[in-house]
């Protein structure tokens, strides 16, 4: 998934889409968008970060899974069957990207799965669907006919933490250095 | 320049106290297991009284630890999953076997030893060490493999762990013995040397385990950014009361000054103290690292 964060307008469109669409329930999320704020008046900013599970393609949460509850699958999203997952929360522990949560009503372990069932069917994630300015671009980056391919192929990107050799696949265009990075903003840890 | 988050979202803590207690507890128990081994396994004499002790607290914890770890799961009946469909890259599957396989070994162990049958026990007792390391050495290496924790995230974590169950697995010894000679025996002839000599390896232990602390925290210092603030956050944020006053004041320093000084080192309430304060330091490295290392923020 390619993210063009020129066209974000922070709206959570994206956010609310994926509640509906997994029933997300309350005080957990799969996709949200962090907002910051920075300068002072009148040279200010605002900078927004859509946050989702990252797909990555060396997925520490599937290396240190116990159960093999959570796996990559060959189109390249990693999910996990509800039905094993023992619920040791290590995944948690081990995704450098927040992306996981234990589901408040049903106790296992959930994150986004790019909506598969959408896209077996044909369709879209929700979130890509719902987005009204169309910074959300979903697609096969081994095809070069794809949107997504063209993108990224002509413009800088940016991922989260690559330092955690996790190889993302969330791809951000114009992202903010301080939207990415978890300490900016928090005066208690500078 | 003024940075402020307007929005965020920061999902629960996923490990917390459970976990420490779990860590805890395997460590005392592996500690009084290679303690048991002293005499019998290596055959130094002085320490044949501890033999037994040792034994019987290494199988009862190891009995108590995962009952933790079954608790802290969500799902607790599916606890099977793991020895059906383990996953060999993640340390919760070693933990799997070692946990079944250490138990089973002391237990072989202590049958032997109290049968009296001495080469079989040394035989278990010997093949009982490296399980005993590994039982929490593994424990080590949950921290160590969670690799989006910056205060887990080092090699020296398995070294630590093992250090740290010597220390608290010493001190429970000499706290278990007193209790034994003072309390529960007060009639028969007292051993004084066997706790003056746990007394000795309790101070050599406490100084490699504040040795690899230091070490952990200079790297950590001159890390990359997240690693300078987790160390910030041990020597003056959130934990650093935790950390400075508990951990390493009340649970190293202390204790060794006590351990040291001529008035206190041959006193038995001197002791009886120092393994106290230690056992207290030891529990709460097991919780600033769980729980300091999970608070550390990532979005």
């Amino acid at each position: 998934m390619l993210i063009d964060l020129r066209r974000c307008i922070g709206c959570h469109s994206c956010s609310v889409a994926c509640k509906a669409e997994n029933r997300v329930p309350l005080g957990v999320f799969r996709s949200w968008v962090k907002i910051i704020e920075k300068g002072k008046y009148p040279n200010i900013t605002r900078h927004f970060l859509p946050s989702l599970c990252n797909q990555c393609d060396r997925p520490p949460c599937v290396i240190n899974c116990p159960v093999q509850a959570t796996w990559k699958q060959n189109d390249g999203i990693v999910i996990i069957d509800e039905h094993r997952c023992i619920g040791c929360k290590y995944c948690l522990a081990s995704c450098p990207y927040n992306a996981r949560y234990v589901n408040p009503l049903m106790p296992i372990v959930q994150k986004c799965y790019f909506c598969y069932h959408r896209v077996y069917a044909g369709l879209e994630p929700a979130c890509v669907e719902v987005c009204p300015a169309k910074a959300r671009i979903f697609g096969d980056l081994n095809n070069p006919e794809e949107e997504i391919t063209k993108l990224i192929s002509k413009n800088p990107f940016q991922t989260l933490k690559p330092e955690m050799g996790t190889y993302p696949q969330v791809y951000y265009i114009a992202g903010d250095a301080d939207a990415m990075d978890p300490f900016a903003g928090r005066k208690e840890w500078m | 320049m003024d940075v402020n988050i307007i929005y965020n979202i920061e999902h629960e803590m996923p490990l917390g106290i459970l976990i420490s207690l779990y860590f805890y507890l395997t460590g005392l128990s592996a500690g009084s297991f290679i303690i048991s081994t002293f005499a019998y396994g290596f055959g130094m004499v002085r320490f044949k009284p501890l033999g037994k002790m040792g034994v019987v607290l290494a199988t009862l914890l190891l009995v108590i630890a995962p009952m933790t770890l079954l608790v802290d799961l969500e799902q607790p009946l599916r606890f099977w999953h793991l020895i059906l469909y383990l996953r060999i890259t993640s340390p919760i599957t070693w933990g799997t076997f070692l946990l079944t396989l250490y138990p089973m070994n002391c237990v072989v162990y202590g049958y032997f030893m109290f049968k009296g049958d001495m080469k079989r026990t040394k035989f278990f007792g010997l093949l009982g060490i490296p399980l005993a390391l590994l039982v929490h050495g593994y424990t080590g290496f949950i921290l160590a493999l969670g690799k989006a924790r910056v205060l887990w995230n080092t090699a020296i974590m398995p070294p630590i762990f093992l250090v740290s169950a010597m220390v608290s697995g010493l001190a429970m010894m000499i706290l278990v013995v007193i209790i034994k000679d003072y309390i529960i025996q007060r009639e028969k002839e007292h051993n004084l040397t066997l706790i003056y000599d746990l007394g000795k390896l309790l101070v050599a232990s406490i100084v490699l385990d504040l040795i690899l602390i230091g070490t952990d925290l200079t790297v950590l210092l001159t890390s990359h950014t997240e690693a300078y603030k987790a160390a910030l956050m041990l020597l003056k944020g959130e934990f650093s009361r935790l950390f400075l006053g508990v951990e390493v004041l009340l649970g190293a320093v202390i204790p060794l000054f006590l351990l040291l000084s001529p008035f206190t080192k041959r006193s038995i309430p001197g002791l009886a103290i120092a393994s106290i304060l230690v056992m207290i330091g030891i529990f709460a490295m097991r919780y600033i690292m769980v729980v300091g290392g999970l608070s550390i923020p990532l979005s």
